[in-house]
């Protein structure tokens, strides 16, 4: 269990003037497993998030992948690495259908990026990723609709069938499942049970029955600063985020009763 | 099949169906035959920019620094009553345009938005400023070119490009495989990627893409077709001069993309053809033919909000 670290944070910092929206946070990602995140809004979650995906860089601290500091490096080598990030607000090829949607995520790993002349369809290897992709998700008979045309809960499942077509070893996702109805996010949480089996997954999510249900590790973020990190039931009975969560209710709750 | 839309299956073949066979009904000397030259040319120009504004999304104002390039380099390279070799020059012009449109392109595309029209702006007035304040090209008048270059393979020639019909089919054959090559282009594995990064840059860096090389490989792309219209541009009248690359050139040559359906490719040869076309008329029949030229743009664009490709896509899409 030690051993298998395949993200780490070291005093990771970010401030915005004055304001730090995320302070002096260290935490261990472990593969093949579900690391949760919570806390309420302003927390720091997406912050976290988007240092560790490369798209935002650190005010302070670093990021290691596998033992190398890669936090210095350009947003689009971090999915070369096998880091992968799906998006709180739907961020997908609206034009394209949804097996091009996967076929632009998977082309990247195949080459012929920059070849001009021979079509794009001709690639075996990149449709047939693609497919898998949608496959993975249970978009299959979506894959000739325009992603602008299909439900948003099969949007979001696209999202996540988009990060799966890039290959990645680490999933990033930012609340795959806001806005969606309970079926809907009853399919993505069989779906997540499933992907923990073979990836690394950080999970930023609002929904607090999924996260307890689903995750391995979990981490309480307050006001940017790390309350705890340990498992559901740890956290659970933990005072300090009672505080953090649900002491602002209980309070509610005396006042009322006062 | 390249032509994925139907509308570019009938219009295209007609197109160059009825250009194909237009100067064997009029004279080899005719206006009209030079005049659909210069169209044909233009056309050349707009496609480059089209590509660039409509399916890469960078909308640049300073097009025409590479249009006036295309001619100035003839005139710098060339020996001035020397014939050269056609082919050659097409390939050291194009070769050097590349070059520029790199070096300028990592500068340019550090920015994006306004500041990426402001900037590709200033580049071009600074050349067109450079030409038109030197000496050596003729400042203002510009150069003539006195010899038109040879076009023989191995020795072989059969394009005279002093004949207008000959250097007609010339620039219609160029204007065929810019086509051919745009749509090849953006059907490939590269192309995805294009479209990709002009429908969501920032998801596609997030898929792993290194947006800045894609974009520059294009504007470099853009840039050389661009020039090469230049050249023969210069080629046809024989001179180069300073409006060339005036920014009323890049921004003429914007509307006729718009005016032809911005993106659509072959919308380029419609928009620059009822452009030119229109002005002819209004010329002819007016002395005040900017103001009707004008409202007619105006009440184009209005009417037809996607181009004349557009528009005939919405009557033949189905």
């Amino acid at each position: 269990m030690a051993n298998d670290i395949v993200l780490e944070t070291e005093a990771l910092s970010k401030h915005w003037g004055g304001i730090k929206a995320l302070n002096d946070i260290s935490l261990q990602f472990h593969d093949r497993q579900l690391h949760g995140v919570v806390g309420p809004n302003g927390a720091g979650k997406s912050t976290l998030l988007n240092m560790l995906c490369g798209s935002l860089k650190p005010t302070s601290g670093c990021i290691f992948h596998k033992g190398e500091r890669i936090d210095t490096l350009k947003p689009w080598k971090f999915v070369r690495r096998g880091i992968g990030r799906s998006f709180q607000k739907t961020n997908i090829y609206p034009e394209a259908t949804c097996i091009e949607n996967c076929a632009i995520s998977a082309q990247r790993r195949f080459g012929g990026n920059f070849n001009l002349f021979v079509s794009r369809h001709s690639n075996k290897l990149v449709r047939k990723a693609a497919e898998q992709a949608l496959a993975q998700v249970g978009l299959e008979s979506r894959s000739d609709t325009v992603a602008a045309e299909i439900s948003y809960g099969e949007q979001r499942q696209l999202e996540i069938a988009m990060v799966l077509a890039t290959d990645p070893c680490i999933l990033l996702l930012d609340e795959p499942m806001a806005g969606m109805g309970h079926e809907e996010s009853q399919r993505i949480i069989e779906l997540l049970k499933e992907l923990k089996q073979t990836y690394c997954i950080v999970l930023v999510e609002h929904d607090m029955d999924a996260i307890f249900e689903l995750s391995d590790q979990l981490t309480v973020l307050d006001n940017g600063r790390h309350l705890i990190t340990g498992t559901v039931d740890e956290v659970r009975n933990d005072p300090r985020v009672k505080e953090a969560y649900l002491g602002a209710e209980e309070d509610d709750a005396e006042e009322e009763a006062a | 099949m390249i032509f994925e839309k139907r509308t570019e299956r009938i219009l295209v073949p007609m197109f160059f169906m009825v250009a194909l066979f237009l100067p064997l009904f009029l004279e080899s000397n005719s206006f009209f035959v030079g005049k659909v030259t210069t169209i044909i040319i233009l056309s050349i120009f707009v496609m480059s920019l089209d590509f660039l504004v409509g399916r890469v999304g960078l909308i640049t104002l300073g097009h025409a620094l590479f249009y006036g390039l295309g001619g100035y380099l003839f005139v710098i390279l060339a020996p001035e009553y020397e014939a050269v070799n056609f082919w050659i020059y097409t390939f050291y012009i194009c070769g050097i345009s590349a070059l520029i449109a790199l070096i300028t392109g990592a500068v340019v595309l550090r920015t994006t938005g306004i500041y990426f029209i402001m900037i590709t702006l200033a580049i071009s007035q600074m050349m067109f400023y450079y030409f038109f304040d030197s000496l050596e090209f003729g400042g203002d008048d510009g150069v003539f070119i006195f010899m038109k270059p040879e076009t023989s393979i191995f020795g072989l020639s059969f394009l005279n490009l002093d004949d207008p019909q000959h250097f007609y089919y010339l620039t219609l054959f160029s204007l065929f495989n810019t086509l051919v090559f745009f749509k090849v282009v953006l059907r490939s594995r590269f192309g995805r990627i294009v479209e990709a990064t002009k429908q969501n840059p920032d998801r596609t860096e997030a898929l792993g893409y290194n947006i800045f090389i894609f974009r520059l490989a294009c504007y470099v792309i853009g840039s050389t077709l661009g020039a090469y219209a230049g050249f023969l541009f210069a080629l046809q009248y024989g001179f180069v001069n300073p409006s060339f690359l005036a920014w009323e050139m890049s921004g003429t040559a914007l509307v006729m993309s718009i005016l032809g359906g911005l993106g659509t490719i072959y919308g380029a040869i419609l928009g620059t053809f009822t452009y030119e076309g229109l002005q002819y008329l209004f010329e002819h029949l007016t002395e005040e033919w900017l103001l009707f030229m004008g409202s007619a743009i105006i009440l184009m664009v209005i009417v037809l909000r996607k181009g004349i490709a557009g528009y005939l896509e919405k009557l033949l899409e189905k």
